[in-house]
């Protein structure tokens, strides 16, 4: 117990996480959704409150803050909601937070591709089979049903409590690892120093235009020109064999 | 850049991946599956974009963007192999699909769904386009009369 | 050339019929079925041939040459089989006298009948079939008369009791032929098992099973004597037991008059004239040893003549003439065997006893293969009707067959100056002069007695099938249609030749003690001097054969009516005599019913307790397996939730050991 009691700084916000994804679980008897947003939302504030104290910069902890409370909470409401539809427009909203994490971190160029591209392509796509399949518009049986979901919430909450204890023992989350020996970011084994890679073409020099187009063009076309003729490859195999797959045909001819 | 905005980062980056797991394992609609399957590759954006900045170098957003590339392969695949699984069942209910155990057990706890019978109503005024390089037609349809 | 044919004619002829018996299987089942006989007779001609030169060969002085000096046998061998450590065991064929005329007649009496079955069998679907198999019975039985050493014999011991079992079930369609088979090769084995153990203990006690070194060297006998004396008497026990088996003596003679059922020249050659009689051969041959255990002797006269006296009475009241032949074969056999019995009256009878038994033997098979074949021709032309009361009088329409099947009852009745009389006589003299002397003369005595009534139930059983079957109004059954026909050539040939063998074979080598002359000269039987003839014993059987005759004239001839009188007075002798004195039934009632109770038992035991540990041991993994199976349940995200569960574990652990080690 004492782990637990040094730890509840961590464990309470994942159990008050789990309890709040299983209870906005879709069930055959109606729960008061309010209790799981709610508890999910002291998760998120005492998880925020973990995450603090943040040196400096302000608005951009504000951004962070807020972009990823909204990732995080659209997240859980797209895998609790009842309606397909609005669980891919939830998926939408993570999108976008997302993005808004990637400019954060120094990313323009990625941050408006995924947008182009999810919110563009895939998620449009998605809405339109899910329109085509459910053309009543009304919740079907199978919505209501989740499997096994008190084993798949328990599981998949340990497995993040896991990861974030991982986090604070060697990187040092709050400032006040219990690991004295530990020195900082030591599990995060990074040099300070990267030795730039010798083949890439990508300028290092200035730490600003990392996500600019003109160094992701370089190293993507420089260092990594094969991965990305394999990609594209890849992306024209399954363009065909979508082509090939999705037609109507008769019984039994696939 | 300080460490504790790369940790906050990968906090983030874990839950999103943790709640696509979730999802993944619980629900039954195939697309939300799929779904759930693309927020794990968020979560994992999230990370691969936040070391990348730590690092300072563009690797991970290059990364990023395979990984961007390959969600739209399987995005594209996968709608396709649903919408031909969604002819056979029409219905979208993964329980419809368990032939993959041994025959003698039960389908998996829960009852699988009833097909949906999609009944057009004779009487609703559907719109009807006309298919490329025709004329369209200038009388009413025997649906107007009604 | 002579030397190259006495080198080489061992080994020629076995394989004559051997090869007849490839060609016939792997040829002649497609090409020529019709003529699938020819090989098997050329085979056997070669065979008979080379038989009587072997005669010559064995015996190069002749046969009225009496000096036990200059015998010898010739041996070859073929191949060697077993060679571990001290265990020898080639394959070598050896003859001697003995085994040369018991070959003379195998090969002869198979001759002719395979003549006579080429006719007889004519049109059967198997026609083939019958004759590799008859091939295969005669190369197996030239084997087991050639076999040099004990394990040899045992092989082709149990070959015969094969082809006996696949001719006896010829017609397998048959139930009863079926069982008939079945039961022959049950009996059979029950022999089979005595004479194996009697093998094994011979190799235990001298360490060898060559009858070369066995019988040729009576140092080696007597060596084992001075330190064991009782041994041979086991042994001696042992082989008669198999003797028993293979000879269908007291307990074991249920098998043969089932053994019918197969084809009547099967009858007639194995189940009469050859096979049957490798038991009297076995103990014949394994004289030296007998003449050890008085004992054992005394109880193969005993068996012998419960025999033969429960046979003749059987045979009494047959109706089925087959039946009456086949009790009539039991019968005589049991002479055969209380004549080697006689071996026990004294010193200088048991020469004489294993030589007056051979020579039964030799003339037995002729005049019951005659009979036999006689009966099958009545068979032939009555259409397969067996019943004597079905049909009458037909030594008119049946002459020829009339005129053999008289010669062989002639001759089995022991009518003066034919075969039967000439060695029957002997016998009865040896039982004679062992009942006179000697401390167990009282003992044969008895058998003696036996013998003698043996012998005049014999001719009246003969007789009241001869008169049953050939005499009275003249009757037909329906099967055989209104005009039916005598023996065709192919029949009435080997017919004859047996018929006038039957009569003549006795008179020319029975007064002239030619046989027993040229037998003598087999290696390892004792000495003797000249055996006296008997007159008093001539005399006996003379007039029990006239009585034997005479009342079954009276009875089935002049006045059938006394049968009818005697049926109803005597109606529970007439049951039992008809019932085989329900030996039979005793057999199924007493050993075959407990056995199956045993069997039973076993199988009770075997599907609820054996099986059951069995499946136990199979259901065990079973229910671990459906605790674990439902994991498997098809349902992709089950899958995944426990590869989520076993990333956890291992993150776990990981980070447990990283804990401990900062």
């Amino acid at each position: 117990m004492d782990w637990s009691k040094e730890n509840e700084l961590l464990v309470i916000p994942l159990l008050l996480g789990c309890f709040a994804v299983w209870w906005l679980m879709p069930s055959a008897k109606k729960r008061p959704r309010i209790v799981g947003v709610l508890a999910g939302l002291a998760a998120c504030i005492m998880i925020q409150g973990m995450l603090l104290p943040q040196a400096g910069d302000y608005i951009r902890s504000v951004l962070f803050f807020v972009f990823a409370a909204a990732a995080v909470i659209s997240a859980g409401l797209m895998i609790t909601d009842r309606n397909p539809v609005y669980s891919a427009l939830w998926f939408a909203l993570v999108t976008l937070s997302v993005c808004g994490l990637f400019l954060l971190n120094a990313a323009p160029f990625l941050s408006a591709a995924t947008i182009i591209v999810y919110a563009g392509a895939i998620i449009v796509t998605f809405l339109f089979v899910i329109m085509l399949a459910q053309q009543a518009g009304t919740a079907t049986s199978y919505d209501q049903q989740p499997i096994q979901p008190l084993m798949a919430t328990v599981v998949g909450f340990i497995l993040l409590g896991v990861l974030l204890f991982t986090l604070q023992e060697w990187g040092a989350i709050d400032g006040t690892s219990t690991n004295e020996h530990a020195e900082p970011r030591q599990f995060i084994a990074v040099p300070a120093e990267i030795q730039p890679n010798p083949l890439s073409q990508a300028p290092h020099d200035n730490p600003h235009e990392i996500g600019s187009l003109r160094v992701l063009g370089r190293s993507l076309f420089g260092d990594y020109l094969f991965a990305v003729e394999i990609a594209g490859t890849v992306l024209l195999i399954a363009t065909i064999g979508a082509i090939a797959i999705a037609p109507r045909r008769a019984q039994g001819t696939l | 850049m300080t460490a504790t905005v790369l940790e906050s980062q990968l906090v983030v980056g874990a839950t999103l991946f943790i709640l696509g797991v979730v999802g993944f394992l619980t629900r039954r609609n195939l697309i939300l599956i799929m779904l759930s399957a693309e927020l794990m590759l968020h979560g994992v954006s999230i990370n691969l974009t936040a070391f990348s900045r730590y690092h300072g170098n563009p690797q991970g957003q290059v990364f990023t963007i395979f990984v961007l590339t390959i969600a739209a392969c399987e995005a594209g695949l996968a709608l396709s192999l649903i919408l031909s699984l969604y002819q056979r069942r029409k219905s979208l209910d993964i329980f419809l699909w368990g032939k993959l155990g041994e025959d003698d057990l039960p389908v998996f706890t829960g009852t699988p769904a009833p097909p949906i019978t999609v009944s057009v109503d004779p009487n609703v005024d559907l719109p009807h386009l006309t298919p490329a390089g025709r004329m369209p037609k200038t009388q009413p349809g025997p649906q107007t009369k009604t | 050339m002579t030397n190259w044919l006495n080198e080489n004619i061992l080994w020629l002829i076995p394989a004559a019929p051997l090869l007849a018996c490839l060609w016939i299987v792997l040829v002649g089942q497609v090409i020529g079925r019709k003529y699938a006989h020819r090989p098997l007779v050329l085979g056997l001609a070669v065979s008979l041939a080379a038989s009587l030169y072997l005669l010559t060969v064995v015996v190069p002085h002749g046969f009225g040459h009496d000096e036990h000096e200059s015998s010898h046998s010739v041996m070859t061998t073929v191949y060697q089989w077993i060679k571990i450590g001290t265990i020898d065991v080639p394959v070598t064929l050896r003859a001697d006298a003995m085994s040369a005329l018991m070959l003379t007649m195998v090969t002869s009496v198979s001759l002719l009948v395979a003549i006579f079955a080429s006719s007889y069998m004519k049109g059967d679907p198997g026609y083939p079939r019958f004759f590799a198999a008859m091939s295969l019975f005669v190369f197996s039985m030239c084997m087991l008369v050639l076999a040099g050493n004990f394990l040899l014999l045992f092989v082709f011991w149990e070959a015969v009791g094969l082809c006996s079992y696949l001719l006896i079930g010829f017609w397998f369609h048959k139930p009863s032929a079926a069982a008939a088979a079945k039961k022959a090769f049950v009996v059979n084995r029950i022999g089979d098992f005595g004479l194996i153990l009697g093998i094994f203990l011979i190799w235990q006690t001298f360490g060898t099973l060559d009858f070369a070194a066995l019988f040729e060297s009576p140092k080696l006998i007597d060596g084992i004597l001075a330190g064991q004396p009782d041994i041979l008497h086991w042994i001696c026990i042992l082989l008669f037991i198999g003797a028993v088996g293979k000879s269908a003596q007291f307990p074991l003679q249920v098998w043969l008059p089932d053994a019918m059922e197969g084809p009547t020249p099967v009858s007639a050659l194995i189940h009469a004239a050859t096979m049957v009689t490798a038991g009297v051969y076995l103990v014949a041959r394994c004289t030296p040893f007998f003449v050890h255990a008085p004992y054992v002797q005394m109880t193969v006269a005993g068996i012998g003549a419960a025999t033969a006296l429960i046979a003749a009475i059987t045979a009494l009241t047959q109706y089925d003439l087959k039946r009456v032949l086949a009790y009539s074969t039991v019968s005589q056999l049991g002479y055969m065997f209380m004549s080697l019995g006689a071996a026990g009256g004294g010193e200088g009878l048991a020469l004489h006893a294993v030589t007056f038994a051979m020579f039964h033997m030799f003339t037995h098979a002729f005049f019951k293969a005659v009979l036999f074949l006689s009966a099958g021709s009545v068979m032939h032309a009555m259409g397969d009707v067996i019943d004597m009361r079905r049909f009458s009088g037909l030594r008119k329409a049946l002459p020829i067959t009339h005129w053999t099947f008289l010669a062989g009852a002639l001759a089995l009745a022991g009518v003066p100056l034919l075969s039967g009389f000439w060695s029957k006589d002997e016998i009865l003299a040896v039982l004679a002069a062992a009942s006179r002397e000697g401390e167990h003369a009282g003992f044969y005595g008895i058998i003696l007695a036996i013998a003698l009534l043996t012998s005049l139930m014999t001719a009246f059983y003969t007789f009241r099938a001869y008169f049953m079957t050939f005499w009275g109004e003249e009757k037909f059954p329906e099967e055989a249609g209104h005009h039916p026909h005598d023996a065709p050539p192919a029949m009435a040939v080997p017919l004859a030749i047996l018929a006038v063998a039957a009569l003549g074979i006795g008179l020319m080598t029975g007064p002239t003690h030619l046989y027993g002359h040229y037998l003598h000269h087999t290696p390892g039987l004792p000495h003797a001097d000249e055996f006296p003839i008997d007159w008093l014993m001539m005399g006996i059987s003379s007039i029990l054969a006239a009585v034997g005759i005479g009342t079954a004239y009276q009875l089935y001839v002049v006045s059938p009516k006394i049968v009818e009188n005697l049926q109803r007075r005597l109606s529970l002798a007439y049951q039992a005599s008809q019932n085989g004195l329900y030996i039979d039934w005793f057999g199924y009632k007493f050993i075959a019913a407990p056995l199956r109770g045993l069997a039973a038992i076993c199988e009770f035991v075997d599907r609820w307790v054996i099986d059951a540990l069995v499946d136990c041991v199979g259901f065990i993994p079973g229910l671990f397996g459906s605790i674990i199976r439902p994991i498997q349940n098809g349902m992709v995200q089950n899958y995944a939730a426990v590869m989520m569960l076993g990333l956890v574990v291992c993150l776990i652990s990981v980070l447990r050991v990283l804990v401990e080690t900062h």
